[in-house]
């Protein structure tokens, strides 16, 4: 067995707790078959499913890393000789092992309701959504608290709240995407669902297709688990898989340009330009979540910045961060953009994509910028604060002053000069480069060590 | 065994190590000491390969632990300043699990655990849960917890903070029975007493760098440190002593010398007449019980000297 498992299992799985959560289930079972209005066993049973897989389970995910930060014993388990996977493994599913049980209890009265009401194939299509809405729950708890860890934060209780929130918005996420075309009906969301999806320009099933989707998800949400823990492990991981997600995810958003087909600002760009627009604003989103999530340390991007200088390429390129992957992809797939646009002479549009592409580099460099000079989540704080001041409050302001032309100062626009909006914010991002540069390149303090 | 080339580390606003140059020999017990914040932990971190240095290199054995983590963590042992115990378990299970995450194979872990369990004096308490064993117990626990795949090289980050006298001695005697099994000990302190008993070298770190530059012997068994006191003030004590073969003066005044010398009864008993002969009012001649503490002064003071 799982070595990490195993102990969690001893931890988790004790007989007094297995009685304890058989007899509670079991009780609300059967309160709910003999109490009118409350839909019966299996409604109860969705219900204490999310609580206990969940929202529970999001949690004892989320400790599984954070916990052991806390109690000292993770340096300990860094330094065992367990792979990546087995630590992966062994946490995700030994630190939610009772929860688990707890689901499974669930899931029998699920089940066996969906196979009497519904048919075997709809209790399977139900037990697959069911374990995926779990898994991902679990795992982006987990993922966000390994995250946390390598930026050497979070162990107080509101922190892991934080990444107990991670997971149940992802399991939100799930959920209103699988209530598009759930054959039980949502227990949340009442709406008839869509048979079908169009995708790439393609009609697909729709009950097939988002159960491919959310395997995929889970799959590159345990990748991302597995890739973390390996860096906690002291172990490197290479650029490949971040690029292979890249293109997976731009692949994937692409294909859903029909949807915005009949937005009103977009109607004169061709399928490409749609497709070109969504990956390259599904890579932007990813860019900034990245740029917030991972640690930015001045020392490693010294050292990054060293084996550029020193012309290691190989080595340079092989550290370079998931934002900052992320961020190339999606400036390359603007310019792509831009010249597509430029084709097809629609230079209004390709004035408001280049001034695009200006602030979103000047955010990289303010996000930065903030968590290199401020220790900790106060950084991120900061950084997310000028944000909303220069998206926001600013442009509330001067549009509220009658000075509508300056908010091109502020967000991207169609100006007239078409070249002023993309000039204005690339004069922006290379002032705030500079700043970011010098900032990064200062001499530290010499105060006490640890 | 241990070989520690110009290493710097950073923190963010912080350079805690400034170029740390070392060599550990094997089968030594090295005290680390230093007074807090001077960088002991995160150089014992870096030695674990748990932190990565900005710049310089760590081998253990000949492995690198930029390049060797995984390998290198096989090879070695740590107890950080905090235990590390899972408190719900029991003494049996840590150990259990602490033999599986380090790689021993099934059919031994129970023999590992048995030998591990024997060596710390905890072979009576294998089912007591880790959460109700006093502080000292907790530490040969940790201690078991590092060994049990017998490491090479084991790393003790403040072992001894919080320990009662009994416990300290129970420690020292088992870092020495370590030693004699063939582990290298590194020892971080900043409780210089708590050493005395077993360390043979230290290594003085201050302001993330090694004082004087390198490790010092403290413990020779063939030439122990003495301290001899004279009644009347001789301002030609260090030279009447520097010249007498074999005696290697560390330092003196005009009342007090501490010297490294030969401990063979003859020799010593020479350098006594020598010394009376020499109308030297001697009041007292000995080994030197505090030797790694008067090692530690005198390197500080010598160290002060030469940055001024």
């Amino acid at each position: 067995m799982n070595p990490e498992l195993e102990r969690n299992v001893w931890l988790e799985l004790t007989p007094r707790r297995l009685l304890v959560m058989t007899m509670v289930l079991a009780l609300a079972f059967f309160a709910a078959a003999v109490t009118a209005g409350t839909g019966g066993p299996a409604e109860t049973a969705r219900w204490a499913y999310y609580i206990i897989v969940v929202i529970w389970g999001s949690r004892n995910a989320a400790r599984s890393v954070v916990g052991e930060i806390r109690d000292h014993t993770w340096d300990t388990q860094r330094l065992s000789s367990l792979p990546a996977g087995t630590m992966m493994w062994g946490k995700l599913f030994g630190a939610t092992s009772y929860n688990w049980f707890g689901g499974v209890l669930c899931l029998a009265v699920i089940l066996a309701s969906l196979i009497g009401h519904s048919g075997v194939l709809v209790a399977i299509i139900e037990l697959v959504y069911y374990l995926s809405i779990g898994m991902i729950a679990q795992s982006v708890a987990l993922l966000a608290s390994l995250m946390a860890a390598g930026r050497r934060q979070g162990h107080s209780q509101f922190e892991v709240f934080l990444y107990q929130g991670a997971g149940m918005v992802a399991a939100i996420a799930v959920y209103a995407i699988w209530s598009v075309a759930d054959p039980a009906g949502s227990i949340l969301l009442h709406h008839a669902p869509t048979d079908f999806i169009v995708w790439w320009g393609r009609s697909l099933d729709a009950r097939g297709f988002l159960l491919i989707s959310l395997a995929l998800f889970a799959a590159w949400t345990l990748t991302a688990c597995y890739r973390e823990m390996r860096i906690e492990l002291q172990m490197r991981n290479g650029p490949l898989v971040w690029l292979a997600f890249l293109l997976f995810i731009g692949v994937y958003v692409a294909g859903f340009d029909a949807w915005l087909s009949g937005y009103p600002y977009l109607t004169d760009l061709d399928a490409v330009a749609r497709r070109l627009l969504l990956a390259g604003s599904a890579l932007a989103a990813l860019s900034y979540v990245m740029v917030f999530l991972e640690p930015k340390n001045r020392v490693q991007y010294r050292w990054l910045a060293g084996r550029f200088g020193a012309f290691e390429l190989g080595t340079g390129l092989s550290r370079l961060q998931s934002w900052m992957m992320s961020y190339l992809a999606a400036v390359a797939l603007g310019v792509v953009l831009v010249a597509w646009l430029g084709l097809n002479r629609q230079l209004g549009g390709q004035g408001a994509v280049g001034a695009m592409l200006g602030f979103f580099t000047r955010d990289m460099a303010i996000v930065v910028l903030a968590g290199t000079l401020s220790r900790r989540r106060t950084g991120d704080f900061a950084a997310a604060a000028i944000l909303f001041m220069l998206y926001v409050l600013l442009p509330a302001i001067i549009g509220g002053l009658n000075y509508g032309a300056g908010t091109l100062l502020f967000f991207p626009r169609i100006s007239d000069p078409v070249w002023l909006s993309p000039t204005v914010a690339w004069a922006e991002a290379a002032v705030a480069w500079a700043m970011t540069i010098s900032s990064i390149a200062l001499p530290e303090r010499q105060p006490a060590a640890t | 065994m241990i070989d520690v080339s110009n290493l710097v580390y950073e923190y963010p606003t912080v350079r805690a190590l400034k170029g740390v140059s070392l060599q550990v020999a094997p089968q030594t017990i090295t005290a680390l000491v230093g007074p807090n914040g001077a960088g002991k932990t995160t150089l014992l971190r870096c030695l674990a390969g748990l932190e990565q240095p900005y710049s310089g290199r760590v081998t253990i054995n000949g492995l690198d632990t930029r390049q060797s983590p995984r390998a290198i963590h096989a090879l070695l042992g740590y107890l950080p300043d905090f235990y590390g115990l899972y408190d719900a378990l029991t003494v049996r299970q840590i150990l259990t699990y602490a033999a599986r995450s380090r790689g021993v194979a099934a059919a031994q872990v129970s023999e590992t655990v048995d030998k591990a369990s024997w060596r710390v004096l905890l072979k009576d308490r294998l089912d007591a849960r880790a959460g109700e064993l006093s502080r000292g117990l907790r530490q040969r626990l940790a201690i078991a917890q590092s060994i049990v795949h017998e490491p090479k090289v084991l790393l003790l980050d403040e072992p001894a903070a919080g320990l009662d006298p009994q416990a300290r001695r129970d420690l020292s005697t088992l870092l020495v029975t370590l030693r004699d099994s063939g582990m290298t000990l590194v020892v971080s302190s900043h409780i210089l007493a708590e050493l005395e008993d077993y360390c043979s070298e230290m290594i003085i770190i201050e302001d993330g760098l090694i004082v004087g530059g390198q490790a010092i012997k403290v413990r020779d068994v063939e030439r122990p440190r003495y301290m001899l006191e004279i009644a009347t003030a001789r301002s030609d004590l260090r030279e009447f002593l520097s010249g007498k073969g074999g005696v290697n003066v560390i330092e003196a005044d005009q009342h007090h010398a501490l010297f490294t010398y030969t401990r063979n009864a003859v020799a010593r008993f020479r350098l006594i007449r020598d010394l009376l002969g020499a109308g030297f009012e001697l009041s007292s001649f000995g080994e030197s019980s505090k030797a790694l503490e008067d090692a530690y002064f005198s390197r500080i003071r010598q160290g002060h000297e030469s940055r001024t």
